[in-house]
């Protein structure tokens, strides 16, 4: 199987899982409640869960538009705009636990203990923020990209 | 040394083959994606998702972080006690007026000039404007403020404005006060008429944001719903009964660039000081006239002559009034003091709208005045009658929807 099949098919894959988180995330916020399923948590909240759930749909459908053509720059820069908002909304959540894990709470000392740090960070996670590893893969292709127009500008 | 025509002509053909590079131009990764940043069917969603990060790293840094995570500490725990304490007088008016109520428990509801002014000015504005204007300069830096520009100029057009209208009205989510000044890009009196008008009645500032943020997080969202709703509508008509032009802009959209972190850093500063030093004085200045004319009893009267038109009309208690009155001179004060007054969600909604469109904060009311000062006349009955019909406008809809 040829790499530019595989990365057809891998991001057919991961659009289709994106759209339907994005889904997920605004049926559940229009439901008024939230989700949790093993490590998935979808967010109810109007913010996460309906401005974010729209972010990561349109996500899903700039990739599901970027895979018709993946060797040509405009295709696959849609592709790569599909990352970039995964990456966003996944940024923010992990700077949201981040600016969360810091501090003491209400009550408590200045600082959290590290066993409330660590706590944080755990399980379960936004759709964004499972998506984010699988959206690193562009990286990959822009890089290999870059090589590409390297030694085509050297022939 | 005087040179003929051809040998001007072998002189530029020399530099140029030197500097222009020949050849078939291939569109490079970011180029493509500077397109879809300007098309609408992409870029809006991407202009949606900036957005989010915008306010969503503000509420983490701001909110969870500074304010909630160490500020309240700093100030309840610490500060209020120590000022309570040491502060002589005990129930006098200059106690009240420096230090507020002496059994507060909480900055919020001290309301003192060096109590609820320093809190609010330390430790609510300060981390709030610092990275609004952060992200700002990030924005403008890696290029994608003049894209924004360009997808929002068709928009901005229906309401006499264009494009670059967008940076006063983002910086005066910062500040009211920068956001004033930059109306000065806009090429006619009438654009700049109507960008100043809009921005005093309907652009809350970060300090504004940054409160209710804090003390109605339910309820803002409607707050900034309405607020967006009469943004639009009131620039339509204000479009449609100012005379003058509003012409087209013409934009260079430079391609995206890595920010430099010493590019940032003075913006930042620059923007943090002009802050500091014009509306700084007005946040403690503005606690302290406050505190004297709830003393001497003016805004208990003015509330007594006002209430029923803000009973009746705008369908708010009769309470609010004197929070009301005393936006006039810090916005952010008067929505914590509404935020201790017992009403209904909705009523809470109608009178935080009113806090953001009675009147600009003293600060943009004096940079409005070095804007002209029949400007400011025309912008200030547009103000009332908005007010008026605008806040009356919101009582209806309540009534119709069953929650006024």
């Amino acid at each position: 199987m040829s790499e530019r099949s595989i990365a057809d098919i891998y991001f057919s894959v991961l659009g289709l899982i994106t759209t339907a988180f994005g889904i997920a995330d605004i049926l559940v916020t229009a439901g008024g409640g939230s989700f949790a399923f093993g490590i998935l948590e979808v967010p109810g909240d109007l913010f996460r869960g309906g401005w974010g759930g729209f972010i990561v749909l349109s996500a899903g459908l700039f990739y599901l538009s970027g895979i018709r053509n993946i060797e040509d720059i405009h295709p696959f820069s849609k592709i790569v705009m599909g990352s970039i908002l995964i990456w966003i909304i996944a940024g923010c959540d992990i700077f949201a636990m981040i600016t969360e894990s810091i501090p003491g709470g209400e009550n408590g000392p200045w600082f959290n203990t590290f066993d409330g740090f660590i706590g944080t960070y755990a399980p379960p996670y936004a759709p964004a923020v499972l998506l984010l590893p699988f959206s690193l893969v562009v990286v990959y292709y822009i890089y290999k990209k870059k090589q590409d127009n390297m030694s085509e500008n050297w022939e | 040394m005087k040179l003929t025509v051809d040998q001007r002509w072998d002189l530029i053909d020399k530099i140029a083959k030197q500097t222009v590079t020949f050849g078939e131009y291939k569109h490079t990764l970011k180029d493509a994606i500077g397109e879809l940043t300007v098309k609408p069917l992409t870029g809006i969603p991407i202009a949606i998702a900036v957005m989010y990060a915008f306010w969503s790293v503000f509420g983490s840094f701001a909110g969870t972080l500074f304010t909630d995570g160490f500020m309240v500490k700093l100030f309840d725990g610490r500060f209020l006690p120590w000022i309570q304490d040491i502060f002589p007088g005990a129930g006098g008016w200059l106690y009240y007026i420096i230090v507020g109520n002496p059994l507060a428990d909480n900055s919020f509801e001290a309301f003192g000039m060096l109590t609820s002014g320093l809190f609010v000015a330390i430790g609510i504005v300060l981390p709030a404007i610092f990275i609004f204007y952060l992200m700002l300069a990030l924005l403008e830096d890696i290029g994608y403020m003049p894209r924004l520009a360009v997808l929002i100029d068709t928009v901005l057009h229906r309401i006499g404005l264009h494009g670059y209208a967008i940076v006063p009205t983002i910086l005066s989510l910062g500040c009211n006060v920068p956001g004033v000044a930059a109306t000065r890009i806009l090429e006619t009196r009438k654009q700049r008429f109507i960008m100043m008008t809009l921005l005093a009645i309907f652009i809350p500032c970060g300090a504004q944001i940054g409160i209710m943020e804090k003390v109605i997080p339910d309820t803002m969202g409607w707050v900034l719903l309405y607020l967006i709703g009469g943004y639009f509508l009131f620039g339509y008509i204000l479009n449609k009964i100012i005379p003058g032009r509003s012409p087209e802009f013409l934009i260079d959209v430079p391609p995206y660039r890595k920010p430099m972190i010493s590019n940032l850093r003075k913006k930042v500063w620059v923007r943090i000081a002009g802050f500091f030093k014009v509306a700084l004085p007005f946040v403690l200045l503005g606690c302290g006239i406050v505190n004297v004319l709830y003393l001497t009893g003016f805004i208990d009267w003015i509330g007594n002559v006002l209430s029923p038109v803000f009973v009746s009309w705008f369908g708010v208690p009769e309470a609010t009034v004197g929070p009301l009155i005393a936006a006039f001179l810090r916005k952010d004060l008067a929505v914590a003091q509404l935020s201790v007054i017992e009403m209904t969600p909705y009523q809470m909604i109608t009178s935080v709208v009113l806090v953001s469109i009675y009147f600009p904060c003293v600060a943009t009311f004096a940079m409005m005045i070095k804007e002209g000062a029949k400007e400011l006349l025309g912008a200030l009955a547009v103000l009332f009658a908005v007010v008026f019909l605008y806040g009356g406008l919101i009582h209806l809809i309540g009534i119709l929807l069953g929650v006024a």
